[in-house]
């Protein structure tokens, strides 16, 4: 152990070994800082959406909530509020019309809060003999603050208008307008009888440990009727969002990864280079192959715990200056980050670093004793077996950060396809140099590198896998990142309108002309009960996941006409056929309710039954806020059936006088407001902006590392080169020229194939993954180009510069 | 003892045979200079006679064990237990100290009741009996050669080995120095008893010893005791 710990301290000398802490180091920190990130980023989401929810956990049920989820919850020390939410007539004199009708307890909302008209300010539920109702109701009522208004057996007065209650927005299918009472009058009121229908939820709050907590408990006890209410799975607009800023942020992870891993690489193979002799020191001094074994890889774990160490202690505090940095875009109470982020990063770089450096260090280990006397001798090293073993290692790690085999194949492929081509390319590039310039100071630099054509291969590959690196965090991911801003800028819908009758077209589009906007997109939308499968009748009880289930319950929103949007993509089967009948699924409905292609599914329509083959399945951008459905239909299909409009539209602020003129105008029509859901998807997308620049610094970092190991790993070889040249008369001045020249066209080159990769990757990556269309990059590769000749002539000469000047005869005795 | 030792090397076209043949036995505690030009086989019969490298044909054996008859592991462990070495280049690790370059053998072979006290005043004993007990901490970068070869002795008779292979010890160092570090050796062989087989081009240096072999283009010409 003293004799290891004595190796491992010495260690600390050599560049090499502390390239390779170095990589290690960044791979560790920049993993660990973006796994925290993430789990905090997610963390904060959940509890934002939670807002959407107005509480962190709710329990919803077609009955009154059992005492015994209140009574756990009180036990754990959480808030609670209840909501009843039931349909009633509300009436004004001669005015009536039907309302939701919302009792809510005096704690209610727990998350978000209520926003009274007309200046949104923070209201409350109202006291007993009072109630609030929105702008609809108001109109519909032609009511006004102060007024008495009549629902069930109460005549309450009318405190306030509503403006925006925070789970408004997962009313979705709500049509009615909202009426807000306080849970004390709901007794005297006489609406809530035998047979109502009304739904119960119990709204809890507290720790996200208490959470989990009550949760875990209360979800094994839910009876019939009894779930709980999941805001993310009720808005998908959230959950894309969420998951294209986690694809963004594994996407930076992967590349920091991957770069410090051919570091890695690079640095094992100069850290085994310089220690075959001492090797083969201890093993003529009778140390056994296990004993060596031993040894090294035991200095490898104390790397890889110094690493963690230093590592972990990088990332979390990059990760919570960024925190310090954003927090004024962030709310009061931001969540902790989950600090298991960092073990998964301490095992991923560990994993990659035995991936780099194991086969180096079981082969250093294998250093013949003979080498005491004969120096040539070496350890027989496979340059294959090492690259299979990274690739292995590598791949692992990209499937992993990835979660998913397509991004990973492509980052993956990225990367490879690189080292590859930059290795390929760059061989012929200089075989041509040497070929058509023999005799100049290129020639000679040509020649020089080609007499090492397998580290001539590794170098450019890993030049070029450093630049693909950082270019793929920069211009490629700012190209993506402009490209989700831009959609979700400008005009994204915050509203959508919904149960306008088709004669209701011309005067919803003047109403719009009266404000100066656009007519409206209009979408037709046929309520159907799903109601066979494949001839079997639908039967909720049969799937055993609860989303499933809910959704088999509910009836579909189905439309037909102008099916295929921009914002869909096809990912299976073909167009419908305008005239034949034929289905059209969402691929994530589909897999959820088991719908394939070819499928026959039949709806009751309004007592009617329609039934077609599913003729495609696409991918639906939830994020667009545009409207979508689940199931749409040919014209053949639906065009008959009887069909409501439906509409998104982007309402400017100076414009929110169209809602009230809009439900006076055509009472029957509901209007939604979205802006909340949006505001949450675009601070997803400001986090993961954020986030980017964080982990762009770890990859620049990893690159830097790569970039550092690759002009490493021929310095004993110039060093000797240097010597003989400088011995056989060579000018420093000569010996400058031909390296600048050797730097510039390996630089240029591994540049030039970097830029063109990174180019391809990115419009790769943002069609097939992120679904953002970005256009190729041309100017990205001679940008690179050059980069990397500059790069790699200044970083090679800085380090040459000191071979150059030495007298020979210390050279060698370097070497030696 | 070698016996009909031959080690042939194989190239993409002919075989060609380094050392044929060669049979000698030694006494123990003898000295033995292994003479020759160069190329003539003299570091492949030193590597053979060490184990580390292994014959095309016949056998070494060493205080009585049979190299063959062992694996390269067995080999290693045979080489702690019986062997030192001396090197032309010296063999320092760069970055030890003097004195951890002494230790390093001792501690790579733990033995039962050696403890690393006992190591390190060996060491520390072994240096001073070659002259740098002021040098412990020194790395070979701030030695001279024959200082660097003074700790190679040091790290070579500190284990006690049986049997001790020089390399040209004094190949790389001026006459004057050279002579000094080859009294040094000659003197600690004496004390210890150890049995010396050592490979030089310098006739000043065989003549020291009890016995001479000679190698001619890998054969054995001459194997006799040398008379003072």
């Amino acid at each position: 152990m003293r004799l290891l710990w004595r190796l491992f301290r010495r260690d600390w000398h050599a560049r090499a070994w502390r390239t390779l802490l170095y990589a290690v180091t960044i791979a560790i920190a920049a993993l660990t800082a973006v796994g925290l990130l993430a789990s905090r980023m997610e963390r904060l989401l959940a509890f934002e959406a939670n807002s959407l929810l107005a509480a962190d956990a709710v329990i919803v049920a077609d009955h009154p909530v059992p005492e015994a989820f209140a009574r756990m919850a009180a036990t754990r020390g959480l808030q609670q509020a209840a909501l009843t939410t039931f349909p009633s007539m509300a009436r004004k004199g001669e005015s009536a019309a039907l309302a939701s009708v919302k009792a809510a307890t005096p704690a209610y909302p727990l998350r978000g809060q209520l926003k009274i008209a007309p200046q949104g300010q923070v209201g409350a539920v109202p006291q007993p003999g009072e109630m609030v109702v929105d702008a609809r109701l108001a109109a519909l009522l032609d009511a006004q603050s102060g007024d008495a208004v009549q629902v069930g057996n109460l005549n309450l007065k009318l405190a306030a208008i509503l403006e925006r209650e925070p789970d408004g927005a997962l009313d979705f299918s709500g049509t009615q307008p909202r009426l807000l009472i306080n849970a004390a009058d709901l007794p005297a009121s006489g609406l809530l009888g035998f047979g109502s229908r009304a739904r119960y939820r119990l709204l809890v709050a507290g720790t996200p440990a208490q959470i989990s907590a009550w949760i875990a408990e209360v979800k094994p006890k839910l009876g019939r009727g009894e779930r709980l209410e999941d805001a993310r799975e009720a808005r998908p607009e959230i959950k894309a969002a969420l998951e294209r800023a986690e694809r963004f942020l594994r996407l930076s992870a992967l590349v920091a990864g991957s770069l410090a891993a051919v570091a890695m690489l690079l640095a094992a193979r100069r850290y085994a280079t310089r220690r075959f002799d001492e090797v083969a020191i201890l093993r003529a001094l009778g140390a056994t192959r296990k004993r060596i074994a031993g040894l090294l890889f035991g200095q490898l774990l104390l790397l890889i715990a110094l690493a963690s160490v230093l590592g972990g202690l990088l990332g979390w505090g990059a990760e919570a200056a960024l925190i310090t940095l954003v927090r004024d875009r962030l709310p009061a109470n931001v969540p902790l980050p989950d600090w298991r982020a960092w073990l998964l990063a301490a095992t991923l770089g560990s994993a990659l670093l035995l991936g780099g450096a194991g086969p180096m260090l079981h082969a250093l280990s294998r250093t013949p004793p003979l080498r005491v006397l004969r120096r040539e001798l070496t350890p027989p090293a496979s340059v294959w077996l090492l690259w299979c073993t990274l690739a292995l290692a590598t791949a692992g790690l990209l499937w992993l950060l990835a979660g998913e085999v397509k991004l990973a194949l492509i980052a993956g492929g990225g990367m490879l396809g690189a080292l590859l081509l930059a290795g390929g390319a760059g061989l012929l590039i200089l075989l041509g140099v040497r070929r058509f310039a023999p005799g100049g100071t290129a020639g000679l630099a040509a020649r020089q590198v080609l007499r090492r054509k397998a580290l001539a291969f590794a170098q450019l590959g890993a030049l070029a896998a450093g630049l693909l690196g950082v270019w793929l965090l920069t211009v490629v991911e700012s190209d993506l990142l402009s490209a989700w801003k831009s959609r979700m800028s400008g005009d994204v819908p915050n509203h959508f309108a919904i149960n306008i009758q088709p004669d209701q077209q011309e005067k919803l589009a003047a109403l719009f002309a009266g404000q100066g906007l656009a007519r409206p997109v209009l979408q037709p939308m046929i309520r159907g009960r799903w109601m066979l499968h494949n001839g079997q009748p639908v039967d909720p009880a049969r799937y055993p996941d609860d989303r499933a289930r809910r959704l088999a319950e509910r009836e579909f929103n189905l439309s037909w006409g102008d099916a295929l949007r921009k914002d869909n993509r096809l990912v299976a089967g073909s167009p419908l056929d305008e005239s034949k009948p034929g289905l059209s699924v969402e691929d994530g409905i589909a897999k959820t309710l088991g719908i394939r292609l070819g499928d026959r599914l039949a709806f009751d329509v309004a007592g009617t039954r329609v039934e077609a083959p599913v003729v495609n399945l696409r991918a639906v951008e939830w994020d667009s806020f545009r409207v979508n459905f689940f199931v749409t239909a040919s014209r053949a299909l639906l065009a008959d059936q009887p069909a409501s409009l439906i509409t998104s539209f982007n309402l400017p602020p100076q414009n929110r006088g169209l809602v009230p003129q809009l439900v006076r105008t055509l009472p029957n029509v509901t209007v939604i407001d979205v802006g909340q859901i949006l505001g949450e998807v675009q601070r997803v997308l400001d986090l993961a902006s954020a986030a980017l620049r964080l982990v762009f610094f770890f990859c620049i970092a990893a690159g830097i590392a790569v970039l550092w190991a690759a002009l490493d790993a021929t310095e004993s070889e110039r060093t000797r080169e240097a010597a003989v040249m400088r011995a056989l008369g060579a000018s420093a001045r000569r010996l400058r020229r031909v390296w600048l020249a050797e730097s510039l066209l390996l630089g240029g080159v591994a540049g030039g194939v970097a830029g063109v990769m990174a180019s391809l990757t990115g419009w790769l990556v943002g069609r097939e993954v992120l679904q953002l269309a970005i256009a190729f990059n041309l100017w990205l590769p001679l940008l690179s180009c050059i980069i990397g000749a500059l790069v790699s002539a200044v970083a090679a000469l800085r380090r040459l510069s000191r071979l150059a000047h030495t007298p020979p005869v210390d050279l060698l005795r370097d070497e030696g | 003892m070698a016996q009909r030792l031959g080690k042939t090397v194989s190239t993409e076209y002919h075989s060609l045979d380094i050392l044929h043949e060669i049979s000698f036995d030694l006494p123990a505690g003898a000295t033995l200079a292994v003479v020759g030009a160069s190329g003539s086989g003299k570091s492949t019969l030193l590597a053979l006679l060490a184990g580390l490298d292994t014959p095309s044909r016949g056998d070494v054996h060493l205080a009585g064990q049979a190299l063959g008859a062992l694996d390269e592991d067995g080999r290693a462990q045979l080489r702690a237990d019986l062997t030192g070495f001396v090197f032309q280049s010296f063999q320092l690790l760069p970055d030890l100290t003097a004195l951890e370059n002494v230790m390093l053998p001792l501690e790579l072979i733990p033995r039962p009741g050696r403890s690393r006290s006992a190591m390190l005043q060996k060491a520390r004993d072994w240096l001073e009996r070659v002259g740098l007990g002021d040098r412990l901490e020194h790395t070979p970068r701030q030695l001279s050669g024959g200082e660097q070869q003074r700790v190679a002795l040091a790290r070579a008779f500190a284990p006690g080995p049986q049997i001790l292979f020089a390399d040209e010890p004094t190949g790389s160092l001026d006459s004057a120095t050279g002579e000094r570090v080859a009294n040094l050796l000659f003197e600690l062989n004496r004390a210890t008893g150890t049995t010396l087989i050592l490979v030089t081009h310098d006739e000043k240096l065989a003549a020291r010893c009890d016995w001479r072999l000679r190698l001619e283009a890998g054969r054995l010409s001459e194997f006799v005791r040398v008379v003072a």
